[in-house]
Protein backbone atom coordinates (compact mmCIF):
# COMPACT_ATOMS: atom_id res chain seq x y z
CA UNK A 1 0.00 0.00 0.00
CA UNK A 2 1.30 3.56 -0.88
CA UNK A 3 1.63 5.75 1.93
CA UNK A 4 1.11 8.90 -0.29
CA UNK A 5 -1.72 11.05 0.98
CA UNK A 6 -4.07 12.97 -1.16
CA UNK A 7 -6.84 13.94 0.91
CA UNK A 8 -8.03 15.79 3.60
CA UNK A 9 -10.05 12.68 4.63
CA UNK A 10 -7.23 10.42 4.29
CA UNK A 11 -4.88 12.95 6.10
CA UNK A 12 -7.34 13.26 9.24
CA UNK A 13 -7.89 9.18 9.40
CA UNK A 14 -3.90 8.97 8.96
CA UNK A 15 -3.48 11.49 11.84
CA UNK A 16 -5.56 9.89 14.68
CA UNK A 17 -8.12 12.65 14.39
CA UNK A 18 -11.88 11.66 15.02
CA UNK A 19 -13.25 11.89 11.31
CA UNK A 20 -16.65 13.33 10.46
CA UNK A 21 -18.29 13.08 7.16
CA UNK A 22 -21.62 14.01 5.53
CA UNK A 23 -23.46 12.91 2.42
CA UNK A 24 -25.03 14.17 0.12
CA UNK A 25 -27.25 13.44 -2.81
CA UNK A 26 -28.01 14.81 -6.09
CA UNK A 27 -31.31 14.39 -7.16
CA UNK A 28 -33.26 13.66 -10.69
CA UNK A 29 -32.38 17.17 -12.11
CA UNK A 30 -30.41 18.71 -14.39
CA UNK A 31 -28.14 20.81 -11.57
CA UNK A 32 -26.89 20.01 -8.56
CA UNK A 33 -27.60 23.29 -6.81
CA UNK A 34 -29.19 21.70 -3.61
CA UNK A 35 -26.33 19.62 -2.91
CA UNK A 36 -24.19 22.64 -3.40
CA UNK A 37 -26.19 24.83 -1.22
CA UNK A 38 -26.17 21.72 1.51
CA UNK A 39 -22.14 21.35 1.09
CA UNK A 40 -21.84 24.56 2.09
CA UNK A 41 -23.48 24.64 5.38
CA UNK A 42 -21.80 21.49 5.82
CA UNK A 43 -18.43 22.80 5.78
CA UNK A 44 -16.35 23.48 8.47
CA UNK A 45 -18.75 20.55 10.36
CA UNK A 46 -17.09 18.00 8.43
CA UNK A 47 -14.02 16.79 6.42
CA UNK A 48 -15.77 15.26 3.36
CA UNK A 49 -19.01 14.38 2.17
CA UNK A 50 -19.78 11.01 0.07
CA UNK A 51 -21.82 12.08 -3.01
CA UNK A 52 -23.85 9.39 -3.90
CA UNK A 53 -24.32 7.10 -7.11
CA UNK A 54 -27.53 6.27 -8.01
CA UNK A 55 -28.84 5.41 -4.26
CA UNK A 56 -31.22 2.54 -3.88
CA UNK A 57 -31.09 2.39 -7.81
CA UNK A 58 -32.76 5.82 -8.41
CA UNK A 59 -31.44 6.89 -11.23
CA UNK A 60 -30.13 10.41 -10.19
CA UNK A 61 -27.65 12.92 -11.32
CA UNK A 62 -23.92 11.41 -12.09
CA UNK A 63 -21.64 10.90 -9.27
CA UNK A 64 -18.43 12.08 -10.57
CA UNK A 65 -20.16 15.25 -12.16
CA UNK A 66 -21.66 16.23 -8.88
CA UNK A 67 -18.67 15.52 -6.62
CA UNK A 68 -16.91 17.66 -9.34
CA UNK A 69 -19.30 20.78 -9.17
CA UNK A 70 -19.63 19.99 -5.20
CA UNK A 71 -15.65 20.55 -4.81
CA UNK A 72 -15.47 23.26 -7.30
CA UNK A 73 -18.18 25.45 -6.53
CA UNK A 74 -18.85 24.81 -2.33
CA UNK A 75 -15.04 24.09 -2.06
CA UNK A 76 -16.46 20.33 0.11
CA UNK A 77 -14.09 17.68 -0.87
CA UNK A 78 -16.07 14.93 -1.72
CA UNK A 79 -16.44 11.01 -1.40
CA UNK A 80 -17.46 9.87 -5.45
CA UNK A 81 -19.59 6.84 -4.82
CA UNK A 82 -19.07 4.38 -7.46
CA UNK A 83 -21.31 1.62 -7.89
CA UNK A 84 -20.85 -1.79 -10.10
CA UNK A 85 -24.16 -2.39 -10.74
CA UNK A 86 -24.55 0.45 -13.60
CA UNK A 87 -20.89 -0.08 -15.30
CA UNK A 88 -18.70 -2.37 -16.67
CA UNK A 89 -14.96 -2.72 -15.89
CA UNK A 90 -13.80 -0.85 -18.75
CA UNK A 91 -16.67 2.11 -17.94
CA UNK A 92 -15.66 1.49 -14.18
CA UNK A 93 -12.17 2.23 -15.19
CA UNK A 94 -12.42 5.35 -17.57
CA UNK A 95 -14.87 6.55 -14.53
CA UNK A 96 -11.61 6.48 -12.33
CA UNK A 97 -9.43 8.02 -14.71
CA UNK A 98 -12.00 10.76 -15.28
CA UNK A 99 -12.60 11.15 -11.37
CA UNK A 100 -8.97 11.36 -10.76
CA UNK A 101 -8.27 13.69 -13.93
CA UNK A 102 -11.31 16.09 -11.95
CA UNK A 103 -9.67 16.19 -9.22
CA UNK A 104 -11.09 13.87 -7.09
CA UNK A 105 -9.59 12.21 -4.25
CA UNK A 106 -11.60 9.52 -2.69
CA UNK A 107 -13.70 6.72 -4.05
CA UNK A 108 -16.22 4.67 -2.23
CA UNK A 109 -15.97 1.36 -4.05
CA UNK A 110 -19.58 0.04 -3.89
CA UNK A 111 -21.70 -3.42 -5.54
CA UNK A 112 -24.47 -1.34 -5.49
CA UNK A 113 -28.11 -2.35 -4.54
CA UNK A 114 -30.23 -4.39 -7.55
CA UNK A 115 -31.74 -2.19 -10.20
CA UNK A 116 -34.72 -4.03 -9.68
CA UNK A 117 -35.30 -2.24 -6.43
CA UNK A 118 -35.23 0.67 -8.03
CA UNK A 119 -36.76 3.18 -9.93
CA UNK A 120 -35.70 1.43 -13.60
CA UNK A 121 -36.28 -1.94 -12.49
CA UNK A 122 -36.08 -3.07 -16.60
CA UNK A 123 -32.74 -1.72 -16.66
CA UNK A 124 -30.02 -4.55 -17.04
CA UNK A 125 -27.99 -5.11 -14.13
CA UNK A 126 -24.02 -5.07 -14.75
CA UNK A 127 -22.04 -6.05 -11.74
CA UNK A 128 -18.84 -6.88 -14.04
CA UNK A 129 -16.90 -6.01 -11.22
CA UNK A 130 -17.83 -6.17 -7.22
CA UNK A 131 -16.90 -4.23 -4.65
CA UNK A 132 -13.75 -6.08 -4.00
CA UNK A 133 -12.39 -6.59 -7.11
CA UNK A 134 -13.54 -3.20 -7.85
CA UNK A 135 -11.27 -1.56 -4.45
CA UNK A 136 -8.29 -4.04 -6.41
CA UNK A 137 -9.01 -2.33 -9.75
CA UNK A 138 -8.43 0.98 -8.01
CA UNK A 139 -5.77 0.14 -6.12
CA UNK A 140 -3.95 -1.26 -9.26
CA UNK A 141 -4.10 1.90 -10.87
CA UNK A 142 -3.30 4.27 -8.17
CA UNK A 143 -0.17 2.20 -6.88
CA UNK A 144 1.00 0.41 -9.77
CA UNK A 145 -0.41 2.55 -12.55
CA UNK A 146 -1.75 -0.69 -13.96
CA UNK A 147 -5.10 -1.80 -14.98
CA UNK A 148 -6.74 -5.08 -14.14
CA UNK A 149 -5.40 -6.57 -17.84
CA UNK A 150 -1.83 -4.87 -16.83
CA UNK A 151 -1.85 -2.26 -18.99
CA UNK A 152 0.05 0.64 -18.55
CA UNK A 153 -1.54 3.86 -17.30
CA UNK A 154 0.41 7.21 -17.88
CA UNK A 155 0.00 9.56 -14.65
CA UNK A 156 -1.92 7.74 -12.68
CA UNK A 157 -4.69 8.80 -10.96
CA UNK A 158 -4.63 9.92 -7.29
CA UNK A 159 -7.12 8.93 -5.06
CA UNK A 160 -7.71 6.84 -2.03
CA UNK A 161 -10.40 3.82 -1.91
CA UNK A 162 -12.83 3.17 0.95
CA UNK A 163 -15.06 0.39 0.84
CA UNK A 164 -18.70 -0.60 2.73
CA UNK A 165 -19.65 -2.82 5.55
CA UNK A 166 -22.74 -3.95 7.13
CA UNK A 167 -22.75 -4.73 10.99
CA UNK A 168 -27.02 -5.50 10.71
CA UNK A 169 -26.16 -8.08 8.41
CA UNK A 170 -28.38 -10.89 8.51
CA UNK A 171 -25.44 -13.12 8.40
CA UNK A 172 -22.56 -11.77 10.51
CA UNK A 173 -19.63 -14.14 9.85
CA UNK A 174 -19.93 -14.24 5.89
CA UNK A 175 -20.42 -10.27 6.12
CA UNK A 176 -17.30 -10.21 8.16
CA UNK A 177 -14.65 -12.55 5.81
CA UNK A 178 -16.21 -10.19 2.83
CA UNK A 179 -14.82 -7.45 4.77
CA UNK A 180 -11.54 -8.60 5.50
CA UNK A 181 -11.46 -9.67 1.51
CA UNK A 182 -11.69 -6.17 1.03
CA UNK A 183 -8.71 -5.57 3.42
CA UNK A 184 -6.51 -8.44 2.05
CA UNK A 185 -6.91 -6.42 -1.19
CA UNK A 186 -5.82 -2.61 0.10
CA UNK A 187 -9.01 -0.62 1.10
CA UNK A 188 -7.76 2.47 2.56
CA UNK A 189 -10.59 2.75 4.93
CA UNK A 190 -14.14 1.46 5.76
CA UNK A 191 -17.76 3.42 6.04
CA UNK A 192 -20.26 1.24 7.89
CA UNK A 193 -24.38 0.90 6.65
CA UNK A 194 -26.18 2.84 9.44
CA UNK A 195 -26.32 1.22 12.31
CA UNK A 196 -29.04 2.17 15.22
CA UNK A 197 -27.85 -0.58 18.14
CA UNK A 198 -25.09 -0.39 19.59
CA UNK A 199 -24.96 -4.34 20.69
CA UNK A 200 -25.23 -4.67 16.35
CA UNK A 201 -21.89 -2.57 16.44
CA UNK A 202 -20.25 -4.17 19.30
CA UNK A 203 -20.79 -7.77 17.52
CA UNK A 204 -19.49 -6.56 14.53
CA UNK A 205 -16.18 -5.42 16.21
CA UNK A 206 -16.08 -8.54 17.98
CA UNK A 207 -16.32 -10.66 14.81
CA UNK A 208 -14.05 -8.16 12.51
CA UNK A 209 -11.16 -8.28 15.81
CA UNK A 210 -8.13 -6.11 15.48
CA UNK A 211 -7.90 -4.25 11.88
CA UNK A 212 -5.36 -1.94 10.21
CA UNK A 213 -7.91 -0.28 8.64
CA UNK A 214 -9.52 3.09 9.76
CA UNK A 215 -13.34 2.05 10.33
CA UNK A 216 -16.23 5.08 10.05
CA UNK A 217 -19.10 4.33 11.84
CA UNK A 218 -22.46 5.55 9.62
CA UNK A 219 -26.18 7.07 11.47
CA UNK A 220 -28.77 8.14 9.93
CA UNK A 221 -30.56 11.35 12.06
CA UNK A 222 -33.38 11.27 10.16
CA UNK A 223 -35.18 14.60 9.07
CA UNK A 224 -38.69 13.78 8.73
CA UNK A 225 -40.13 10.29 9.99
CA UNK A 226 -40.59 9.28 5.89
CA UNK A 227 -36.70 9.10 5.68
CA UNK A 228 -36.61 6.80 9.02
CA UNK A 229 -39.70 4.90 7.95
CA UNK A 230 -37.92 4.42 4.28
CA UNK A 231 -34.81 3.52 5.62
CA UNK A 232 -36.55 0.38 8.15
CA UNK A 233 -38.49 -0.72 5.29
CA UNK A 234 -36.74 -0.78 2.60
CA UNK A 235 -32.75 -0.67 3.17
CA UNK A 236 -31.70 -4.30 3.67
CA UNK A 237 -29.69 -4.77 6.68
CA UNK A 238 -30.87 -1.85 8.76
CA UNK A 239 -32.93 -1.79 11.32
CA UNK A 240 -34.56 1.16 13.01
CA UNK A 241 -35.50 0.90 16.49
CA UNK A 242 -39.38 1.06 17.07
CA UNK A 243 -39.07 3.95 19.76
CA UNK A 244 -37.58 5.93 17.88
CA UNK A 245 -39.34 5.37 14.75
CA UNK A 246 -42.29 5.73 17.27
CA UNK A 247 -40.92 9.52 18.39
CA UNK A 248 -40.46 10.14 15.08
CA UNK A 249 -44.34 9.64 13.63
CA UNK A 250 -45.10 11.43 16.53
CA UNK A 251 -43.62 14.81 15.10
CA UNK A 252 -45.86 14.73 11.67
CA UNK A 253 -48.76 15.93 14.08
CA UNK A 254 -46.91 18.90 15.03
CA UNK A 255 -48.47 21.80 12.32
CA UNK A 256 -45.90 24.65 13.46
CA UNK A 257 -42.78 24.28 11.41
CA UNK A 258 -40.13 25.93 13.68
CA UNK A 259 -42.07 23.08 16.83
CA UNK A 260 -41.51 19.96 14.50
CA UNK A 261 -37.92 21.16 13.45
CA UNK A 262 -37.26 21.47 17.37
CA UNK A 263 -38.86 18.08 18.25
CA UNK A 264 -37.39 16.43 15.74
CA UNK A 265 -33.86 17.52 16.71
CA UNK A 266 -34.75 16.78 20.11
CA UNK A 267 -35.92 13.40 19.01
CA UNK A 268 -32.45 12.79 17.47
CA UNK A 269 -30.33 13.56 19.82
CA UNK A 270 -32.22 11.87 22.61
CA UNK A 271 -31.78 9.04 20.98
CA UNK A 272 -28.09 9.51 19.55
CA UNK A 273 -27.09 10.55 23.15
CA UNK A 274 -26.28 7.17 23.95
CA UNK A 275 -25.30 5.41 21.08
CA UNK A 276 -22.44 8.09 20.18
CA UNK A 277 -21.75 8.07 24.01
CA UNK A 278 -21.21 4.24 23.01
CA UNK A 279 -19.31 4.79 20.25
CA UNK A 280 -16.50 6.67 21.72
CA UNK A 281 -15.64 3.13 23.57
CA UNK A 282 -15.26 1.50 20.39
CA UNK A 283 -12.68 0.97 17.83
CA UNK A 284 -14.49 3.62 15.62
CA UNK A 285 -12.48 6.23 13.87
CA UNK A 286 -14.97 8.12 13.35
CA UNK A 287 -18.73 8.78 12.63
CA UNK A 288 -19.88 9.32 8.96
CA UNK A 289 -23.41 11.39 9.15
CA UNK A 290 -25.32 10.08 6.74
CA UNK A 291 -27.73 13.54 7.22
CA UNK A 292 -29.27 13.94 3.98
CA UNK A 293 -30.90 17.36 3.87
CA UNK A 294 -30.21 18.07 7.56
CA UNK A 295 -26.84 19.84 8.39
CA UNK A 296 -28.40 21.49 11.37
CA UNK A 297 -28.19 18.28 13.25
CA UNK A 298 -24.46 17.86 13.04
CA UNK A 299 -23.11 20.53 15.29
CA UNK A 300 -25.06 19.18 18.57
CA UNK A 301 -24.55 15.52 17.09
CA UNK A 302 -20.56 16.35 17.47
CA UNK A 303 -20.44 17.97 20.15
CA UNK A 304 -21.87 15.08 22.27
CA UNK A 305 -18.53 13.06 20.96
CA UNK A 306 -16.28 15.75 22.39
CA UNK B 1 -33.41 -28.21 -19.14
CA UNK B 2 -34.62 -25.45 -20.63
CA UNK B 3 -37.29 -24.24 -18.94
CA UNK B 4 -40.33 -22.32 -20.40
CA UNK B 5 -43.94 -20.82 -20.37
CA UNK B 6 -46.55 -20.60 -22.57
CA UNK B 7 -46.71 -16.74 -23.73
CA UNK B 8 -49.97 -15.00 -23.71
CA UNK B 9 -52.70 -16.14 -26.08
CA UNK B 10 -52.85 -12.09 -26.71
CA UNK B 11 -49.32 -12.10 -27.87
CA UNK B 12 -49.38 -14.90 -30.14
CA UNK B 13 -52.43 -13.74 -31.66
CA UNK B 14 -51.13 -10.20 -32.46
CA UNK B 15 -48.23 -12.01 -34.27
CA UNK B 16 -50.89 -14.28 -36.22
CA UNK B 17 -52.57 -10.97 -37.34
CA UNK B 18 -53.62 -11.01 -40.73
CA UNK B 19 -52.29 -14.81 -41.02
CA UNK B 20 -55.03 -17.40 -41.38
CA UNK B 21 -53.36 -20.77 -42.48
CA UNK B 22 -51.20 -21.69 -39.24
CA UNK B 23 -49.01 -24.99 -38.84
CA UNK B 24 -48.68 -25.45 -34.77
CA UNK B 25 -45.21 -27.31 -34.39
CA UNK B 26 -44.55 -28.94 -30.89
CA UNK B 27 -41.04 -30.32 -29.58
CA UNK B 28 -40.80 -33.47 -28.15
CA UNK B 29 -37.96 -32.26 -25.53
CA UNK B 30 -37.99 -29.87 -23.37
CA UNK B 31 -41.25 -28.02 -23.90
CA UNK B 32 -42.66 -31.54 -23.43
CA UNK B 33 -41.45 -31.77 -19.96
CA UNK B 34 -42.92 -28.47 -18.97
CA UNK B 35 -46.27 -29.08 -21.01
CA UNK B 36 -45.29 -26.24 -23.01
CA UNK B 37 -44.97 -27.74 -26.55
CA UNK B 38 -46.26 -31.85 -25.72
CA UNK B 39 -48.91 -33.08 -27.71
CA UNK B 40 -51.32 -31.65 -25.72
CA UNK B 41 -50.52 -28.07 -25.73
CA UNK B 42 -50.07 -28.34 -29.84
CA UNK B 43 -53.72 -29.81 -29.62
CA UNK B 44 -55.43 -27.19 -26.86
CA UNK B 45 -53.44 -24.19 -28.83
CA UNK B 46 -54.76 -25.48 -32.34
CA UNK B 47 -58.60 -25.87 -30.51
CA UNK B 48 -57.85 -22.03 -29.58
CA UNK B 49 -56.56 -20.48 -33.02
CA UNK B 50 -59.23 -22.16 -34.74
CA UNK B 51 -61.96 -20.72 -32.37
CA UNK B 52 -59.74 -17.63 -33.23
CA UNK B 53 -61.02 -18.55 -36.65
CA UNK B 54 -57.69 -19.60 -38.10
CA UNK B 55 -56.77 -22.69 -40.26
CA UNK B 56 -54.59 -24.76 -38.20
CA UNK B 57 -52.45 -27.24 -39.23
CA UNK B 58 -51.19 -29.46 -36.21
CA UNK B 59 -47.69 -30.53 -36.45
CA UNK B 60 -46.52 -32.65 -32.68
CA UNK B 61 -43.39 -34.06 -32.36
CA UNK B 62 -43.32 -37.22 -30.43
CA UNK B 63 -41.34 -37.60 -26.96
CA UNK B 64 -37.40 -37.09 -27.40
CA UNK B 65 -37.80 -35.12 -31.24
CA UNK B 66 -36.70 -31.93 -29.87
CA UNK B 67 -37.26 -29.13 -32.00
CA UNK B 68 -34.05 -27.90 -31.92
CA UNK B 69 -32.18 -30.85 -32.94
CA UNK B 70 -32.62 -30.33 -36.63
CA UNK B 71 -31.09 -33.64 -37.43
CA UNK B 72 -34.70 -34.83 -35.83
CA UNK B 73 -37.21 -32.27 -36.16
CA UNK B 74 -35.69 -31.93 -39.81
CA UNK B 75 -37.25 -35.04 -40.53
CA UNK B 76 -40.77 -33.81 -39.52
CA UNK B 77 -40.42 -30.48 -41.68
CA UNK B 78 -39.05 -32.25 -44.38
CA UNK B 79 -42.60 -34.83 -44.25
CA UNK B 80 -44.46 -32.08 -43.70
CA UNK B 81 -43.03 -29.78 -46.74
CA UNK B 82 -46.70 -29.07 -48.44
CA UNK B 83 -48.45 -28.01 -45.37
CA UNK B 84 -45.30 -25.70 -44.61
CA UNK B 85 -45.38 -24.06 -47.97
CA UNK B 86 -48.79 -23.14 -47.96
CA UNK B 87 -49.62 -21.46 -44.77
CA UNK B 88 -48.97 -18.14 -43.71
CA UNK B 89 -47.54 -18.87 -40.54
CA UNK B 90 -45.44 -21.33 -38.41
CA UNK B 91 -46.85 -21.58 -34.61
CA UNK B 92 -43.31 -23.35 -32.68
CA UNK B 93 -44.04 -24.33 -29.13
CA UNK B 94 -40.78 -24.20 -28.45
CA UNK B 95 -37.59 -21.87 -26.38
CA UNK B 96 -35.69 -19.55 -28.70
CA UNK B 97 -33.18 -22.06 -29.95
CA UNK B 98 -35.83 -24.47 -31.49
CA UNK B 99 -37.61 -21.37 -32.92
CA UNK B 100 -34.76 -20.47 -34.80
CA UNK B 101 -32.97 -23.62 -35.80
CA UNK B 102 -37.11 -24.43 -37.24
CA UNK B 103 -36.14 -20.97 -39.17
CA UNK B 104 -33.07 -21.47 -39.99
CA UNK B 105 -33.53 -24.81 -41.88
CA UNK B 106 -36.63 -23.86 -43.89
CA UNK B 107 -35.15 -20.50 -44.87
CA UNK B 108 -31.53 -22.11 -45.75
CA UNK B 109 -32.38 -26.08 -46.42
CA UNK B 110 -36.10 -25.85 -47.59
CA UNK B 111 -36.09 -22.17 -48.87
CA UNK B 112 -39.35 -21.84 -47.65
CA UNK B 113 -39.83 -18.33 -45.85
CA UNK B 114 -42.26 -17.85 -43.84
CA UNK B 115 -43.02 -16.35 -39.78
CA UNK B 116 -41.96 -18.01 -37.58
CA UNK B 117 -43.67 -17.04 -34.47
CA UNK B 118 -42.12 -18.22 -31.11
CA UNK B 119 -45.60 -20.04 -28.63
CA UNK B 120 -42.92 -20.05 -25.52
CA UNK B 121 -40.99 -17.61 -23.35
CA UNK B 122 -37.99 -19.73 -22.10
CA UNK B 123 -37.02 -19.03 -18.81
CA UNK B 124 -33.01 -20.82 -18.36
CA UNK B 125 -30.89 -23.44 -17.96
CA UNK B 126 -32.86 -25.65 -14.91
CA UNK B 127 -32.19 -28.75 -12.76
CA UNK B 128 -34.33 -30.35 -9.91
CA UNK B 129 -37.50 -31.44 -9.97
CA UNK B 130 -40.33 -33.02 -10.13
CA UNK B 131 -41.93 -29.83 -9.37
CA UNK B 132 -39.27 -27.18 -8.72
CA UNK B 133 -36.86 -26.25 -10.97
CA UNK B 134 -33.95 -23.93 -10.10
CA UNK B 135 -31.98 -22.37 -12.09
CA UNK B 136 -27.62 -22.98 -11.42
CA UNK B 137 -25.90 -22.96 -14.41
CA UNK B 138 -25.92 -20.15 -16.82
CA UNK B 139 -23.72 -22.00 -19.48
CA UNK B 140 -20.78 -19.11 -18.85
CA UNK B 141 -18.42 -20.92 -20.45
CA UNK B 142 -15.73 -20.84 -17.66
CA UNK B 143 -16.82 -22.96 -14.84
CA UNK B 144 -15.69 -21.40 -11.07
CA UNK B 145 -17.86 -24.18 -9.08
CA UNK B 146 -13.78 -25.33 -8.56
CA UNK B 147 -13.48 -21.98 -6.56
CA UNK B 148 -17.03 -21.20 -4.22
CA UNK B 149 -17.35 -25.03 -2.86
CA UNK B 150 -19.80 -25.49 -6.00
CA UNK B 151 -22.26 -23.22 -5.92
CA UNK B 152 -21.83 -20.66 -8.70
CA UNK B 153 -22.45 -17.57 -7.54
CA UNK B 154 -22.90 -15.69 -11.02
CA UNK B 155 -26.12 -17.70 -11.11
CA UNK B 156 -27.53 -18.44 -8.17
CA UNK B 157 -26.54 -14.87 -6.55
CA UNK B 158 -29.03 -12.08 -7.80
CA UNK B 159 -26.75 -9.69 -8.64
CA UNK B 160 -24.29 -12.32 -10.04
CA UNK B 161 -21.68 -11.20 -7.38
CA UNK B 162 -17.72 -13.15 -7.79
CA UNK B 163 -17.24 -11.78 -4.51
CA UNK B 164 -19.90 -11.86 -1.99
CA UNK B 165 -22.65 -11.99 -0.10
CA UNK B 166 -23.53 -7.85 -0.62
CA UNK B 167 -24.53 -5.52 1.82
CA UNK B 168 -28.25 -6.37 1.62
CA UNK B 169 -28.68 -10.23 3.28
CA UNK B 170 -32.03 -10.43 4.79
CA UNK B 171 -33.56 -12.01 8.24
CA UNK B 172 -32.98 -15.76 7.00
CA UNK B 173 -29.86 -15.40 4.72
CA UNK B 174 -32.41 -14.14 2.28
CA UNK B 175 -31.24 -12.33 -0.63
CA UNK B 176 -31.69 -8.52 -1.14
CA UNK B 177 -33.75 -8.76 -4.14
CA UNK B 178 -36.13 -11.56 -3.16
CA UNK B 179 -37.23 -12.66 0.08
CA UNK B 180 -38.04 -16.37 -1.40
CA UNK B 181 -34.25 -16.91 -2.52
CA UNK B 182 -31.52 -17.74 -0.08
CA UNK B 183 -28.23 -15.78 -0.43
CA UNK B 184 -26.05 -17.61 -2.69
CA UNK B 185 -22.66 -16.10 -0.95
CA UNK B 186 -23.98 -17.04 2.37
CA UNK B 187 -24.72 -20.93 1.44
CA UNK B 188 -21.28 -20.75 -0.30
CA UNK B 189 -19.77 -19.41 3.16
CA UNK B 190 -21.67 -22.35 5.17
CA UNK B 191 -20.42 -25.11 2.53
CA UNK B 192 -17.16 -23.77 2.88
CA UNK B 193 -17.12 -24.12 7.07
CA UNK B 194 -18.46 -27.57 6.55
CA UNK B 195 -15.41 -28.72 4.41
CA UNK B 196 -13.73 -27.00 6.73
CA UNK B 197 -12.25 -24.42 4.06
CA UNK B 198 -14.13 -21.25 5.50
CA UNK B 199 -10.25 -19.75 5.69
CA UNK B 200 -10.68 -19.49 1.33
CA UNK B 201 -13.53 -17.14 2.10
CA UNK B 202 -11.54 -14.04 2.74
CA UNK B 203 -9.20 -14.78 -0.14
CA UNK B 204 -10.56 -12.25 -3.64
CA UNK B 205 -11.45 -14.12 -6.42
CA UNK B 206 -10.64 -12.42 -9.87
CA UNK B 207 -13.05 -11.36 -12.08
CA UNK B 208 -15.07 -13.26 -13.99
CA UNK B 209 -13.83 -14.29 -18.19
CA UNK B 210 -17.19 -13.16 -19.95
CA UNK B 211 -14.56 -13.58 -23.30
CA UNK B 212 -15.47 -17.48 -23.04
CA UNK B 213 -19.36 -15.78 -23.79
CA UNK B 214 -18.58 -14.34 -26.71
CA UNK B 215 -21.80 -14.46 -28.14
CA UNK B 216 -23.59 -16.30 -30.33
CA UNK B 217 -21.14 -19.30 -29.28
CA UNK B 218 -20.44 -21.87 -31.88
CA UNK B 219 -19.68 -24.99 -31.26
CA UNK B 220 -18.73 -28.35 -32.98
CA UNK B 221 -18.31 -31.97 -32.11
CA UNK B 222 -16.58 -34.84 -34.48
CA UNK B 223 -19.01 -37.44 -33.53
CA UNK B 224 -22.60 -36.52 -33.92
CA UNK B 225 -24.98 -38.63 -31.93
CA UNK B 226 -26.71 -39.61 -35.14
CA UNK B 227 -30.33 -41.19 -35.82
CA UNK B 228 -28.87 -44.48 -34.61
CA UNK B 229 -30.01 -43.72 -30.87
CA UNK B 230 -33.58 -43.05 -32.46
CA UNK B 231 -33.39 -45.79 -34.68
CA UNK B 232 -32.56 -48.11 -31.28
CA UNK B 233 -35.61 -46.35 -29.15
CA UNK B 234 -38.03 -47.47 -32.16
CA UNK B 235 -39.53 -50.01 -30.48
CA UNK B 236 -40.46 -47.43 -27.71
CA UNK B 237 -41.94 -45.13 -29.85
CA UNK B 238 -44.70 -45.25 -32.46
CA UNK B 239 -42.55 -42.82 -34.60
CA UNK B 240 -42.70 -42.86 -38.31
CA UNK B 241 -39.80 -41.85 -39.57
CA UNK B 242 -39.94 -39.45 -43.25
CA UNK B 243 -37.43 -38.43 -45.85
CA UNK B 244 -33.71 -37.74 -44.09
CA UNK B 245 -33.50 -33.75 -43.76
CA UNK B 246 -30.84 -31.83 -45.54
CA UNK B 247 -27.42 -31.99 -43.15
CA UNK B 248 -24.52 -29.59 -43.28
CA UNK B 249 -21.28 -31.92 -43.38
Amino acid sequence: MGDEVYSDLMRELKTGKYVFTGELEPEKAGDVNEPIEMARELKGMVVACNVTDNPQSFAYVNSMAASYLIQKEAGMECVYQLRCSDRNRMALLSDVLGAGALGLKNVLALAGDHVSLGDTPDAKPVFDLDSTTLIKLIRTMVDEGKDLGGNEIHNPPKLHVGGAAAPGAAHLKAEVGKVKRKINVGVEYLQTQVVYYTDVLDKFFDELGKVDVPILVGIFPARTFGQADFFDKYVAGVDVPPDYLEAMKKTKEIKDKEKKKEEVDRVNIEFFTGFLEHLKGTPAAGCHMMAVGYPRIIPPLKKLME
Amino acid sequence: MIAQEKKPIEEILGYLEGKKKVVVMGCGGCATFYHTGDTKAVNAMAETLTKEGKDVFKMPLPFSIQACDIEKSGVWLEKNRKELENRDAVLVLSCGDGVQVVTEYMDEKMEITKAVIPGNDALGLVGGGPKKFKETCQSCGMCELGKTAGICPLTSCGKGLMNGPCGGVREGDKCEIDEEKDCAWVKIYKRMEKLGEVEKFEQMLDPHEWSKMKRPRLFEIEEPIGMDVIGAMKGMMTVKFGPKPKLDE
